[in-house]
């Protein structure tokens, strides 16, 4: 009797949300099997967001950001954590939500949460004017407006405006985005991880003065871009050998494949005292310590 | 001083949602009373109501409601409303459409937005509930601002992008009144140039049965006659509730944009009873001074009155204060015309004084007066007063709006031909 007037109330709390969603959570409450999770949660999320959203949903796509494309703002986030609590019979922190950016985070921390499995290590996330404040780069050439810090990697983005000067000539008539500053751009994400990350491979504070582009291995370049392209930018760290760390980066347009290399190789100085400019870049005596 | 104007208005009323319904029903005398399920169901002695056609609020979930189709409203915006915000919502829209005012006009610095209403206990009372069962972490996030009076100004000042100033008048059945009045204060000292001001109140158990314990509203099960200010047999109000919208704005701003007023809103007056939580004074002292402080206030001779909307909600002691007030100022055998259109509509509390003032604008513009209907046996104390029985066509220069609320609050409006 009692299971059925759960039922019933668990029904009635997701009455408004895609059939197989309220199924996968009627058969979740039995079996607690946690691969029915995504389906209930997305439901859930679904239910909540915008009608004109709803299809970015269902398309189930890991970086598809809650805040920016879905609607979802603080408050309606607690609206779906409340019946994601609800329904899955968990409870969830406040603090474990700062930093849940994308349906890939949610889908991930849900999963450790449920599974009993350490929670995925929270992501700093970084704004314009952070990322200006403790760049070398700075405009016209930085090619970075947000970004989220994770421990092994990094995603950031960029949205081509139009007015980047050197569209202008490249091509006349003709704008699409240089491969090379896609490359500049992952390297400049490389650099926010360098002076931002929290790795235990990068003990000591690295100095924004002496980083530098040593080399890369493996380019590849898929499509074009164009302003108004919105670029999605990831690097992984690989390695660090001081004075060089090496990392793999990528970039994604619409879920596109734009760009892939397999190795991206920038040498830095940490802000002790040390000589290792000197050695990679031995007459460039304005970067002598 | 800069002349203040009225230059959109906006119904969800008992009347019906549009002008044109509501000036029909107003000069065809045909009210908005039914009986009225909810009440009937909890079997207190209250039958009959004045719901608002195309809207139903009463299920727990907003996203349950109806309201008209061409009412688009956000789902988390939705979700922080309660009912009267909808149909605020509603009211502003075609308010704002009928002064035929832009986005970015609405956006400016300079327009402003005063609200009334008293919040909304069905929300309230949901939402604590909830909490009280189930754990604050299980209350809506968005409970607080779609049931503490304010709501109706949280939610229009946030969705409409107002940037000037915004308010909330609680004064329970005058509030409207005041935020009328003090909208129209702000733009004759140059502080805006534009206000929108929205009067609404719940329709719901929640709001008007309350009442019942008060005595107050009319037991009658005949919707025909239940609302009958002025009759020597009324027996308490019918409950009301929707909202009124009224778009203010400095004349000269109003003229600069080719814009044809309704009314000029000439100016106001409000006295307090000092007397009692909730009855009027017996001889309707302050309403009387608030009366005088209008006149005072708009340089305007008792005489050239040409028509009152009376406070009148039908109830035995409130329209004897009222008509006591009224040969106070203007003299036995000298009053204006007066009548209550609450025998139509019933009493819509906070939304009360701005749908009525929106009413006399109404009436100013098509030239006539709504009668003050179910009258069958006229009551002794109105003698030598002007009550006007059915609508007349007949235009006048100068309408008084009349307004009282809990505590003694009194708050009158005057608004004249459009200079």
């Amino acid at each position: 009797m009692k299971t059925t007037a759960n039922e019933t109330e668990l029904r009635d709390a997701l009455k408004r949300c895609p059939p197989q969603t309220i199924e996968a959570a009627v058969a979740y409450r039995q079996n607690k099997d946690w691969e029915l999770v995504p389906t209930i949660v997305l439901g859930i999320i679904e239910r909540f967001v915008e009608p004109e959203v709803r299809p970015t949903v269902r398309e189930n796509n890991d970086s598809t950001r809650l805040f920016e494309d879905l609607g979802i703002d603080s408050l309606l986030m607690v609206e779906i954590i409340m019946l994601v609590e609800e329904t899955l019979d968990i409870s969830i922190e406040n603090e474990e939500l700062r930093g849940l950016r994308t349906l890939g985070d949610i889908k991930s921390y849900l999963d450790c949460k449920i599974r009993g499995l350490p929670l995925p290590q929270k992501q700093k996330s970084l704004g314009f004017e952070e990322i200006a404040a403790v760049m070398p780069q700075q405009h016209p050439f930085l090619f970075l407006q947000e970004s989220r810090l994770n421990h092994d990697y990094a995603e950031g983005s960029y949205r081509i405006n139009g007015d980047e000067a050197f569209l202008e000539g490249h091509f006349k008539d003709n704008p699409i985005f240089p491969a090379s500053i896609m490359l500049e751009a992952l390297g400049q994400l490389a650099v926010l991880f360098l002076l931002r990350g929290q790795n235990e491979m990068l003990q000591e504070q690295v100095d924004p003065g002496r980083i530098f582009f040593f080399g890369c291995d493996g380019v590849r370049c898929h499509r074009v871009c164009r302003p108004g392209d919105f670029l999605h930018l990831k690097v992984k760290l690989k390695k660090v050998h001081p004075p060089l760390a090496f990392f793999e980066g990528s970039i994604q347009c619409n879920g596109e494949r734009v760009a892939f290399a397999e190795e991206i190789a920038l040498t830095f100085a940490t802000t002790a005292p040390a000589a290792v400019d000197e050695k990679i870049h031995g007459s460039n005596g304005t970067h002598l310590p | 001083m800069r002349n203040v104007v009225v230059t959109g208005l906006g119904f969800a009323s008992c009347l019906g949602l549009n002008q044109s319904e509501v000036v029909s029903r107003l000069k065809e005398s045909r009210h908005g009373i039914q009986r009225y399920e909810p009440f009937l169901k909890r079997e207190c002695g209250v039958r009959v109501g004045a719901p608002i056609p195309g809207f139903d609020t009463t299920a727990e979930d907003p996203e349950d409601w109806v309201y008209p189709e061409g009412l688009k409203l956000r789902l988390d915006v939705l979700r922080g409303l309660p009912p009267h915000g909808v149909y605020g919502f509603y009211a502003l829209s075609q308010a704002l459409e009928d002064a035929g005012l832009a986005r970015d006009q609405v956006n400016d610095p300079r327009t402003g937005l005063y609200t009334a209403s008293a919040g909304s206990p069905s929300r309230m009372y949901y939402n604590l509930d909830r909490m009280i069962r189930f754990g604050p972490q299980r209350c809506s996030p968005l409970g607080i601002v779609a049931s503490i009076a304010g709501t109706l100004t949280f939610n229009l000042a946030a969705a409409y992008k107002i940037k000037g100033s915004t308010s909330g008048f609680v004064s329970a059945c005058a509030s409207s009144g005041h935020a009328l009045g003090a909208a129209r204060d702000e733009i004759a000292l140059g502080r805006q140039d534009r206000i929108l001001v929205v009067g609404a109140e719940d329709f719901s158990v929640e709001t008007i049965l309350p009442f019942v314990s008060m005595r107050v509203l009319s037991p009658s099960d005949d919707p025909d006659t239940a609302s009958r200010p002025f009759d020597r047999d009324r027996d308490g109000f019918v409950g009301t509730g929707g909202a009124v919208a009224m778009i203010l704005e400095a004349e000269e701003i109003a003229e600069a944009r080719g814009t044809t007023p309704y009314t000029r809103f000439s100016g106001w007056g409000q006295a307090s009873d000092g007397f009692h939580v909730a009855a009027s004074h017996p001889d309707g002292d302050g309403l009387a001074r608030a009366m005088q402080n209008a006149l005072d206030a708009t340089a305007i001779e008792p005489g050239a009155v040409g028509y009152i909307n009376a406070h009148a909600t039908s109830t035995p002691v409130g329209d004897i204060s009222e008509l006591r007030a009224i040969k106070r100022v203007f003299g036995a055998h000298q009053t204006p015309a007066v009548s209550s259109t609450k025998a139509l509509t019933g009493h819509a509390l906070s939304l009360s004084s701005i749908m009525e003032s929106a009413f006399c604008n109404l009436a100013m513009r098509h030239g006539f007066l709504p009668g003050s209907a179910h009258i069958s046996h006229l009551d002794f104390e109105a003698e030598g007063v002007d009550i006007v029985h059915e609508s007349v066509s007949r235009r006048v220069e100068t309408m008084m709006s009349n307004s009282s609320g809990f505590g003694g609050a009194n708050v009158v409006l005057v608004f004249q031909q459009p200079g």
